[in-house]
């Protein structure tokens, strides 16, 4: 005690070796009337607050404040962000959608709560405060190790060191110290500036190396970091390259390409050009293409349908058959729909856009089997689907439509229409409506392609030709074939007529 | 019985009526500082540097791999079309995952008043962080050009004229890791001061009573910075534990809000909240019940805080199960072509063995903890938690890749391949966690030490009144 | 260490534990009234429309149900974590679990419904779903594989089954004890305690799969188990919170439960609040968002034709105004606080099976719901509470008011939150 005689003292303090000497100890300071008082532990101590008479702290009320300020910031900035400054459609939601705004509210509102709980304890606490009388003393190190600590300070009304002594003794400290002042420099160590300023100036300089670049213009190419981000390695055509063994970078083109050109007009367009055209005719003949495309296209409605069409159609409508055929074995009833759905009036009054003798008459391509198979595969996949796979018009959408929406529906034609045969209807002309469509058929030159247009014609015509056609026209040896095939045809027909008719009977003896 | 225990006291039993002792033996509280402080001051041991070695070069290997994919691009990954969303964001939700037993220990158990979290709390809390910062790396790295992943905060930028979309689930993600990171630091480092007083209280040296000085704020023990100190913590808990939840249910969001078949499926916030808490209570097992055996803490962690961990793997485990059940049944009871599709596909499509790896190892293994045996014998249990970690990786395999790879759209199904450089990140992001946490056991006290004691004064206290009792 | 003692434990026999006489004495009227009062809901909201009726019997008695396994739940867990503080208010718990067994009676007029065509649920009305809803008849048929009376019984049976088995169970094990101050009774409680929990689980997640989702044959979602279980572990606390204070109000166990165990289960009714909030928010939001028109009919409809004013209604008065209220320490430790908080859940609860219930009973008749409907169904919520209290207090009376002999009642009495 003699080195501290001539410092400050700030109190005084003693030790306790158990929670319930502390306990006591502190019940009696209180009760003798001190009130600067302060118990230090190494853990909480669950009571000692009521022990020392401490107040309840205002920390949750801070801690709601955060939470509501959190709730705010997040509401508001997702209500500025999204719903008013920078509008945009998110997966169909509205711009301000509150389901979508809670994730974020809720997470801010916690993370303020956080802040407040964190820093407004440290604020309440006075910390972090690296000076205290109370560490001045070596044996308080203890205080978190296993000892307990009571205090009293000097500034108490009734503090008395000799009173307070005996209080403490009989409380059974062995352990009674004064606390003097800290008076070790109370300048921070100049080497921790040193370090402090060090790192802030070095942190600073990135933020300034950006804060330049910002503000300033310069006449330099730009610098870039991920080189090849910037500039796409690709090739010129002349380059070399390691790539390939010709150490070309031209390449061939991969087999099946078609060049502009490849194939003549003629074959693009299914119209005839003359053999001396100059480059001017052909563009004669484009021209011509948006012509036959605004005639074809730009008669929708039924009013400004062609002649043909309208027979069509009244065709239809004066057919009462027409709907249970529908619904039967379409391959039976076929021919004679067809027939009477195209009385052979043709397009004699028709005015077609194009003359039909513009139109090439044949197929422009050499037509054989594998050229047929391939044109009977694209009509199933692009034509069958409403002219149905044997060409009548009744395919599956004709079906359903005719169900759902039949005032309005106009069927696709039957291709078995006398109108529709290679002396009325040129290949050209067929060609033509395929690529360009015709009253409610839209045009399929995205889908199908050049070839496989032509393909599609030859196919129709081969359809065509079974409804035409007789026996001898089939190769000898295919003869016997389809002669069983029709013998079988037949007798399975006969049988299902005679399965529905016992059907009917049976359902008209139960009625 | 075990013999672990110093005093021959099993406290895996306790009569109804009576609380079996969370610290064992004739501990004082001295004999806890020292405990816990041996473990910094004295000298590294061998077995530490090896495995600090091991986990530095992993780490080492981590940080080459991010370097290359950015210098080379995301396609050194195996994410392809339609797995867009592959290894780096399974990565993510298992790390997150695992982050979360760390504050549930803390925050839920502490609202729960479960007093025998006080000795593993700290340790599973800087988990968490390890946890959240591998988990944070992934989507960080996996947003392409992840030096302008910062267009990811809603800062008045000058050049985009741009505000992020509040409507993007991967948004909140973003302010849910972020603020869960954030929170479980402030939460961590607030509940280490006064342990760090104590080192610092302890410290010879002066360059070391300085740097644990500064970090200790000056704590003194006074009881009305205790009484503050205790209201903070525990309204940090109840921020907490609400946050824990959030956090892994908007993970689930990120897949549960898309219309992806097997994604979009309304028990996803708690399955996943349930599996996180599984997979985490696990990591801390396996980490936890080595270490008390090398650093020799077996005194403070003793059996019945195993054995409590094993049973809340059970619960949590179950309740898995109870979710991929009720997922199956409820996806044949939807009658939906593409939900059905989508289970059947998982439990029987290419990625069988993944589905069958993860039912295995979540929903099985742990119910082996039904039997006491098995909940105290500590190497059974590190098995037991290694499987789980597995199986628990696999759900988010299971989910994330058998998903994406057979969606809506049949012509686009493929099967997913990771490259060198996933496996590399999955191994180095362990490196990453393992350098982090033999660090913290190096620098930093690993148990809550006024906790502890704290508990310990409880114990004391009872014990004191049950011999009056028997006095009287 | 604390400042003031703990209250002893008391002899078995002392009065504090007996059923106050006020109490008993409200037994009749509520066992009569509440009957007629059901009776008189019933024939209120059948005159409406049959369907309507049942509906209403339907909400009336989901809204029982939940309290009774709510409070199944509230004991299996005591047990499960060794809980000690919650061992003065168990016995309230236990009481209001058992009476899953007059529930079971009470389920009798749901059954005779579902064997009605379309009497409660729409899946019960022959080809109403091929046919006027539209849906494939493949799927139909897979479906109503599940959704046959017949299944749908035996389905019912199984649950009631288990419920009763678990109340049945822990209502015994812990009145046993009152007798014999047995410790291995509590032993054995606490062994079965996981199990329990998990076929708890299961069962609820089904129970509610049938008794409620189906109402909406079509729609799904795997949190509806949750969801209701969410609901009932809420109004569970709230009606061991209202009752403890209306016991001590009356006379009976003044000095065992103190403010820390209202400050307890206020924490615990604050959280559930939330986690209520939490699943019910999740569950809508992923919905919403997905917008698949499967599951979205279902929050559809209840967001239009007066539904959504309901919906608001829930949104604000379930979630913010009662979390607002109990989010301070000074209401939680403040019992008429408390109890009158729980009280105002225990309402807002019957408005959410309401809510879960109601809109769908237009499904497949003509008449839509009148005040007449609405009134009924009050009336039989209200008849059919007043019923199992009656039914509670008529129990109470035959037994201790509180586990007396329970190993851990000590800690219990002594118990201070921190």
């Amino acid at each position: 005690m003699s080195q501290d005689k001539d410092k400050i003292v700030k109190g005084i303090v003693a030790e306790f070796e158990t929670v319930d000497t502390l306990m006591d100890a502190c019940r009696t300071v209180r009760d003798s009337g001190y009130k600067k008082t302060d118990a230090f532990t190494p853990f909480p101590v669950h009571g000692i607050d009521t022990a020392l008479g401490i107040k309840p702290t205002i920390l949750p009320w801070l801690c709601l404040f955060g939470g509501m300020a959190g709730t705010g910031t997040a509401i508001a900035m997702q209500w500025w962000m999204n719903g008013i400054d920078y509008k945009y459609i998110i997966s169909g939601k509205p711009f301000v959608s509150f389901p979508a705004f809670m994730p974020v509210a809720f997470e801010l509102t916690i993370l303020f709560a956080s802040f407040a709980a964190f820093f407004g304890m440290w604020a309440l606490n006075k910390l972090p405060r690296y000076s205290n009388p109370m560490f001045t003393d070596p044996r308080f190190d203890r205080v978190t190790d296993d000892r307990f600590f009571l205090y009293i300070d000097a500034t108490d009304e009734k503090y008395n060191f000799a009173e307070v002594e005996k209080l403490m003794g009989d409380a059974g400290s062995a352990y009674i110290q004064p606390v003097v002042e800290d008076d070790s420099p109370k300048q921070v160590p100049r080497f921790i500036f040193m370090v402090w300023m060090l790192v802030a100036g070095l942190s600073a300089i990135p933020l300034l190396a950006v804060l330049k670049m910002r503000l300033t213009r310069s006449e330099l190419p730009r610098f870039h970091v991920f080189f090849d981000m910037d500039f796409s390695p690709a090739k010129d055509a002349q380059h070399a390259t390691t790539l390939f063994a010709d150490s070309r970078t031209m390449r061939d083109d991969v087999e099946g390409t078609i060049y502009r050109g490849q194939y003549s007009e003629e074959i693009v367009s299914g119209k005839k050009v003359a053999a001396s055209a100059t480059v001017d005719d052909l563009r004669f003949v484009s021209r011509f293409d948006d012509e036959a495309l605004s005639a074809a296209g730009g008669d929708r409605d039924p009013g400004g349908l062609s002649d043909e069409a309208k027979v069509e159609l009244d065709a239809d409508k004066k057919d009462p058959d027409n709907k249970e055929s529908d619904q039967k074995d379409s391959a039976g009833s076929d021919a004679g729909n067809a027939g009477s759905a195209s009385p052979d009036s043709g397009d004699a009054g028709a005015q077609p856009p194009i003359p039909d003798d513009q139109w090439l008459s044949e197929i422009p391509l050499t037509v054989d089997r594998a050229f047929i198979e391939k044109g009977k595969e694209q009509f199933n996949i692009y034509c069958a689907v409403c002219h149905g796979r044997n060409g009548s018009g009744q395919g599956l959408v004709h079906e359903r439509a005719r169900k759902i929406l039949s005032q309005w529906w106009v069927p696709p034609s039957s291709l078995h229409q006398k109108s529709l045969y290679r002396d009325k209807y040129p290949d050209g002309k067929m060609f033509g409506t395929i690529t360009y469509g015709v009253r409610k058929m839209p045009g399929y030159a995205a889908q199908i392609k050049v070839q496989d247009r032509w393909a599609i014609v030859a196919y129709i015509r081969a359809l065509q030709e079974t409804r035409r056609g007789s026996l001898d026209d089939v190769p000898a040896d295919l003869r016997a074939d389809i002669e069983s095939a029709k013998l079988e045809a037949e007798a399975r027909l006969k049988e299902e007529a005679e399965k529905q008719k016992k059907k009917d009977n049976a359902t008209e003896a139960q009625k | 019985m075990s013999l672990a225990i110093p005093n021959g006291l099993d406290n895996t039993v306790e009569r109804p009526g009576e609380r079996a002792p969370l610290v064992l033996g004739d501990t004082t509280y001295h004999d806890i500082t020292e405990a816990v402080c041996q473990v910094a001051e004295r000298k590294p041991s061998v077995t530490w540097w090896l495995g600090f070695l091991v986990s530095f070069i992993l780490l080492q290997w981590f940080g080459f791999c991010i370097a290359y994919l950015l210098y080379t691009g995301v396609g050194v990954w195996g994410n392809r079309n339609p797995v867009f969303w592959g290894w780096p964001i399974v990565n993510f939700v298992f790390w997150v995952g695992i982050g979360h037993a760390g504050t549930l220990i803390s925050a839920i158990l502490y609202l729960f008043r479960q007093e025998w979290r006080t000795s593993i709390n700290r340790a599973a809390e800087a988990m968490t962080i390890f946890a959240v910062a591998c988990a944070g790396t992934f989507p960080g790295i996996h947003v392409g050009r992840a030096w302008l992943a910062f267009w990811l905060a809603p800062y008045p930028s000058l050049n985009l004229w741009m505000w992020p979309q509040f409507r993007s689930p991967l948004l909140w993600d973003v302010f849910a890791v972020s603020t869960y990171g954030t929170v479980s630091l402030l939460f961590w480092y607030m509940g280490m001061v006064p342990d760090l007083a104590t080192f610092r209280d302890r410290s010879k040296n002066k360059w070391r009573r300085m740097a644990y000085g500064i970090l200790a704020l000056g704590w003194s023990g006074s009881s009305r910075h205790w009484m503050r100190y205790e209201k903070a913590y525990a309204l940090l808990a109840a921020f907490a534990a609400p946050l824990v939840l959030s956090v892994h249910t908007i993970v689930s969001f990120d897949f549960a809000v898309s219309q992806v078949p097997g994604w979009h499926t309304t028990i996803f916030p708690p399955y996943f909240v349930a599996g996180a808490i599984f997979s985490g209570f696990a990591m801390v097992l396996t980490l936890m019940i080595p270490a008390r055996t090398i650093l020799g803490l077996e005194k403070l962690i003793t059996l019945r805080h195993l054995e409590n961990m094993c049973k809340i793997i059970l619960a949590t485990g179950s309740i898995v199960g109870l979710a991929y059940g009720t997922e199956f049944f409820i996806a044949w009871y939807g009658q939906v072509e593409a939900e059905k599709f989508a289970f059947v596909n998982r439990a029987l499509g290419p990625y069988w063995w993944a589905y069958w790896i993860m039912v295995t190892c979540n929903v099985i293994s742990p119910q082996l903890f039904w039997f006491k045996k098995i909940r105290s014998t500590p190497w059974i249990i590190v098995v037991v938690c290694i499987f789980v970690n597995i199986g628990m990786w696999f759900e988010r395999f299971v989910i994330t890749i058998t998903s994406l790879s057979r969606d809506y759209l049949p012509s686009a199904w493929a099967y997913f391949s990771p490259t060198w450089v996933d496996w590399s990140m999955l191994i180095g992001s362990f490196g990453l966690f393992f350098t982090l946490f033999l660090l913290f056991c190096r620098l930093l006290p690993i148990i809550n030490m006024a906790e502890t004691k704290a508990t310990l004064a409880k114990q004391y206290h009872m014990s004191h009144d049950h011999a009056a009792g028997e006095g009287h | 260490m604390s400042e003031h003692a703990a209250p002893a434990i008391k002899p078995a026999n002392d009065p504090a534990f007996k059923l106050p006489a006020s109490l008993a004495s409200l037994q009749l009227p509520l066992l009569a009234g509440g009957l007629l009062l059901l009776l008189v809901g019933f024939g209120l909201a059948y005159s409406n429309a049959a369907k309507i009726g049942f509906s209403a019997y339907l909400v009336s008695f989901i809204y029982c149900l939940t309290l009774s396994i709510g409070c199944l739940f509230f004991v299996i867990v005591q047990h499960l974590v060794r809980a000690g503080w919650s061992v003065v208010v168990r016995r309230i718990a236990e009481l209001f679990m058992i009476m899953i067994v007059p529930l079971a009676v009470l389920f009798i007029p749901v059954l005779v419904a579902t064997w009605m065509s379309n009497g409660l649920y729409i899946w019960t009305l022959d080809g109403w779903m091929t046919e006027t809803v539209g849906v494939d008849p493949e799927i139909w048929k897979a479906k109503s594989g599940w959704l046959d009376p017949g299944w749908f019984t035996i389905r019912s049976l199984i649950y009631f089954a288990v419920y009763i088995g678990l109340a049945v169970f822990y209502y015994r094990g812990s009145t046993l004890q009152d007798e014999t101050g047995q410790k291995s009774a509590t032993e054995k409680l606490q062994y079965w305690a996981g199990p329990a929990a998990m076929l708890f689980a299961l069962t609820t997640t089904f129970a509610a799969f049938d008794w409620v989702m189906s109402l909406a044959p079509m729609w799904f979602s795997t949190m509806f188990g949750v969801y209701m279980f969410a609901g009932a572990i809420l109004a569970a606390h709230c009606v061991i919170c209202l009752f403890s204070y209306l016991m001590q109000r009356c006379g009976a166990m003044r000095d065992e439960v103190t403010v820390e165990h209202y400050h307890d289960l206020g924490k615990l009714i604050f959280g559930f609040t939330f986690f209520w909030t939490y699943i019910s928010f999740s569950q809508y939001l992923l919905i919403w968002y997905g917008n698949i028109p499967e599951e979205t009919e279902w929050f559809w409809i209840r967001q239009t034709n007066g539904w959504g004013s309901l919906s608001v209604v829930i949104i604000l008065f379930h979630w913010i105004v009662p979390f607002m209220g109990t989010l301070s320490r000074h209401v939680r430790r403040r019992p008429w606080a408390m109890a009158a908080w729980s009280g105002y859940l225990l309402v807002m609860h019957f408005i959410d099976v309401f809510w879960m219930i109601m809109p769908e009973a237009h499904q497949g008749i003509t008449e839509s719901i009148t005040a007449v409907g609405v009134a009924g169904a009050i009336l039989c919520g209200v008849g059919m509470l007043a019923l199992m209290v009656g039914l509670v207090l008529s129990l109470a009376g035959n037994t201790k008011l509180l586990p007396v002999r329970d190993p851990r009642l000590g800690e219990s009495l002594a118990f201070e939150n921190i």
